[in-house]
């Protein structure tokens, strides 16, 4: 065992040296940070261009419910929609404005057949109503039109406004059954907080990606050192399973450095005080963050790692050459991208059937059982359950892959089928 | 005190095909002993088994009197035949790293290396990444990582091939001190006259079998010595017709002979002397080459 730190402290300190890992860790840095100020930037593109947005305002024949507009625009808190007043419908003047940049469009009114409202034209030169201007003037051209058809009718003006206030839905669970008494019933939230669908959208991602990522690095670096035959003198040194731990957890490391390294970078950019504004915007609350959650998540995080890592080494030492790489470790991609897809798609029904029994399967229990427990209605009590089924899965294959790891690294040649992998084992007596 | 390495009628099978059968040899401590045998006919089999990477089906091995364990790994160092390092990590980092695998403390192996370097008079590697490195440097590298841990001992499988007669020289004198420092040595390759140089004992293996085993002297008088070398100054006639000679081949300066009766020689000279000027006569001892090809067959390579 005491070998096994010197193959991690190797296989470390050499991923870290690689132009590879430096090239792809400061890759993702980058497009993090970009990520992070995207809304910052989106907001000081349109900030600036619409500070004032000045529509020209035809009075013409509805000079009442064009003063009521004005009115009700100039009520609004941001101001963003300057009116320029026309008497009548110019088309000189409005057009010499359209030249001059004095007004984007004109709104005009039509003629209005007894009760109903007049017909509303938006004029404007090519771009037409941008969302943002409509946003603004739907519901105050609503809110226009309430008045001028109650006007006149008994309705005092609170009736009105309560006519006029949108309907709000909200939501709510009912707790899960008090029997059960976990600590987790007594969430204080009757709904899960924002930030843990983020948290755990965010985990299920990094789970994916970092599993991808260090899992094919694992497999390349057995069949490079099988193709470079120093596996040779590897395996008259160390004990194979010492070798697959010590790279194994070599690379968790690495991955965890990255990790930390991504999380450095997105704290640092959130720290930015203009950066502060856009998440409060989005709603986050930072001290709404579930520990539990965390803590499960980080477990079945570690625990999925290292049962994928094991096939994707057992894998690497079947195979001789990087070419054959890729398709022998197709398998195990699948895998995981459909676990990772069967979480996305249940991010919205966490309750669903399908999770429930994907979060007793080994390879795909790391994502679903968190999804269940972070945002869905697991209990601990079944989260126990799965990370043991996991942890039992964990030694069954490290097991089998420390058993086909010490077989494959002598097999040179073409990959071998199971039938012939299994004639090797015999033949070594493993 | 027990022998270094012994194996004892050792076999090994994988599935149908018998890799290596019955094969037993001993070496003792300070001796370079030689494995022969063509392609496929089980020294890399037996090697493995010796550096227990597979255990053998029937027989044992026996180190120092003593059956296979792990602590026997800082014991043994092995230079493959297809020898590899990583190509992209600096030589000091992954000759340390082995040795540590070894068993040594970091500041020793660094030590070692560094004497090794020396010792092949390229100190200016040491900072250097293995793809750098010409293919035969590459193989000191090799050479080193297999003999930087000081292994009582070392297992070789075809330790010269690929590198120019200067670096073959540089590797036999240092394979030649090894021993005289008490490394019990299993040399396997295809070089005759390296064999004939180093070993004191050898064992040829042909499919899976030991065709031919003992000391080299020994093996060499069982075998008669059937070719004179003859260089004369003028023609010589009627050799043909002498009674026991077989096969006359024109050279250069002179002739050469086979012949079936080592009596036969002497008949040759005294003709040769009668019709013209000896210069060089010489009753060859068969070469180790011309015994293997005898016993192994013109296949081998």
């Amino acid at each position: 065992m005491n070998k096994l730190l010197p193959v991690i402290n190797f296989t470390f300190s050499n991923k870290l040296k690689t132009k590879s890992f430096v090239v792809t860790t400061i890759i993702f840095a980058v497009l993090l940070s970009v990520g992070i100020h995207l809304p910052y930037i989106i907001q000081l593109f349109t900030g600036n261009e619409s500070t004032e947005s000045r529509i020209g305002l035809v009075y013409g024949s509805q000079p009442e419910i064009a003063e009521s507009l004005e009115a009700m625009i100039a009520k609004q808190p941001d101001g963003k929609i300057k009116f320029v007043k026309y008497e009548q419908a110019n088309e000189q003047a409005l057009t010499h404005d359209f030249e001059n940049g004095t007004i984007k469009g004109y709104l005009e009114f039509g003629e209005s057949v007894g009760l109903q409202f007049p017909k509303v034209t938006y004029t404007s030169k090519k771009e037409g109503m941008d969302l943002t201007l409509q946003s603004v003037l739907q519901p105050a051209l609503e809110n226009v039109k309430m008045q001028y058809v109650t006007r006149g009718s008994s309705l005092t003006d609170e009736q009105i406004a309560a006519i006029s206030a949108p309907v709000v839905i909200e939501e709510q669970k009912t707790e899960r059954t008090a029997g059960t008494g976990s600590a987790a019933d007594t969430k204080e939230d009757p709904k899960p907080a924002v930030v843990n669908y983020v948290i755990v959208y965010g985990l299920i991602v990094l789970f994916f990606m970092t599993n991808t990522m260090t899992g094919n690095m694992i497999a390349a670096e057995v069949t490079s050192e099988k193709s470079s035959r120093i596996m040779e003198i590897l395996v008259t040194s160390v004990s194979p399973l010492t070798q697959m731990f010590g790279k194994i957890l070599g690379m968790f490391l690495i991955g965890l450095l990255q990790i930390a390294i991504f999380i450095a970078v997105v704290a640092a950019n959130l720290a930015l005080p203009y950066n502060q504004a856009s998440l409060a915007e989005l709603n986050l609350d930072l001290s709404q963050i579930n520990l539990q959650i965390v803590i499960v998540g980080l477990l079945f995080y570690i625990l999925g790692y290292f049962l994928y890592a094991t096939l994707y080494a057992a894998v690497g030492s079947i195979v001789s050459r990087t070419e054959d790489l890729g398709q022998a470790v197709m398998p195990i991609t699948m895998l995981s991208l459909a676990a990772f897809y069967i979480a996305m798609f249940s991010l919205s029904s966490p309750n669903s059937m399908l999770l429930k029994v994907c979060s007793y399967i080994p390879f795909v229990s790391p994502v679903t059982a968190l999804l269940r427990f972070g945002v869905g209605d697991a209990t601990l009590l079944e989260v126990g359950l799965s990370l043991i089924i996991l942890l039992i899965a964990i030694v069954f294959f490290s097991w089998l892959a420390a058993k086909i790891y010490r077989t494959g690294v002598l097999l040179y040649g073409k990959r071998p089928t199971l039938k012939e992998l299994r004639k090797a084992m015999k033949a070594y007596k493993i | 005190m027990a022998k270094p390495l012994v194996l004892e009628q050792v076999t090994k099978q994988f599935g149908e095909k018998t890799a290596v059968n019955d094969v037993s040899l001993q070496v003792e401590e300070g001796e370079i002993y030689g494995l022969l045998g063509g392609n496929g006919a089980g020294k890399t089999t037996t090697m493995r088994m010796v550096l227990g990477l597979i255990y053998p089906d029937d027989g044992r091995i026996l180190y120092h009197g003593q059956e296979y364990s792990s602590e026997l790994q800082h014991k043994m160092g092995y230079l493959p035949e297809e020898r590899g390092l990583y190509p992209k990590i600096k030589v000091s980092d992954q000759i340390i790293y082995l040795a540590r695998l070894k068993g040594m403390s970091a500041k020793e192996a660094d030590k070692s290396l560094r004497y090794w370097l020396e010792r092949f008079e390229v100190p200016d590697y040491y900072n250097k990444k293995i793809e750098e490195l010409s293919k035969g440097n590459q193989q000191k590298m090799g050479f080193i990582a297999a003999v930087v841990h000081k292994p009582k001992i070392l297992i070789l499988d075809e330790a010269f091939s690929g590198l120019d007669p200067v670096n073959v020289e540089l590797l036999k004198a240092t394979v030649k001190e090894l021993r005289d420092e008490g490394t019990s040595i299993l040399f396997s390759t295809h070089r005759m006259e390296h064999v004939e140089e180093l070993c004191s004992n050898i064992t040829i293996l042909q499919r899976s079998n030991t065709v031919l085993q003992g000391k080299i002297q020994d093996i060499k008088k069982r075998y008669p010595r059937e070719e004179v070398l003859l260089h004369t100054t003028g023609t010589v006639t009627g050799l043909e017709d002498i009674s026991g000679v077989e096969r006359v081949e024109r050279r250069e300066r002179g002739y050469s002979l086979r012949i079936s009766d080592v009596a036969a020689a002497q008949e040759i000279l005294r003709r040769a002397m009668e019709e013209s000027t000896v210069e060089h006569f010489e009753i060859k001892e068969p070469t180790l080459n011309q015994i293997f090809i005898k016993e192994v067959g013109e296949s081998h390579e």
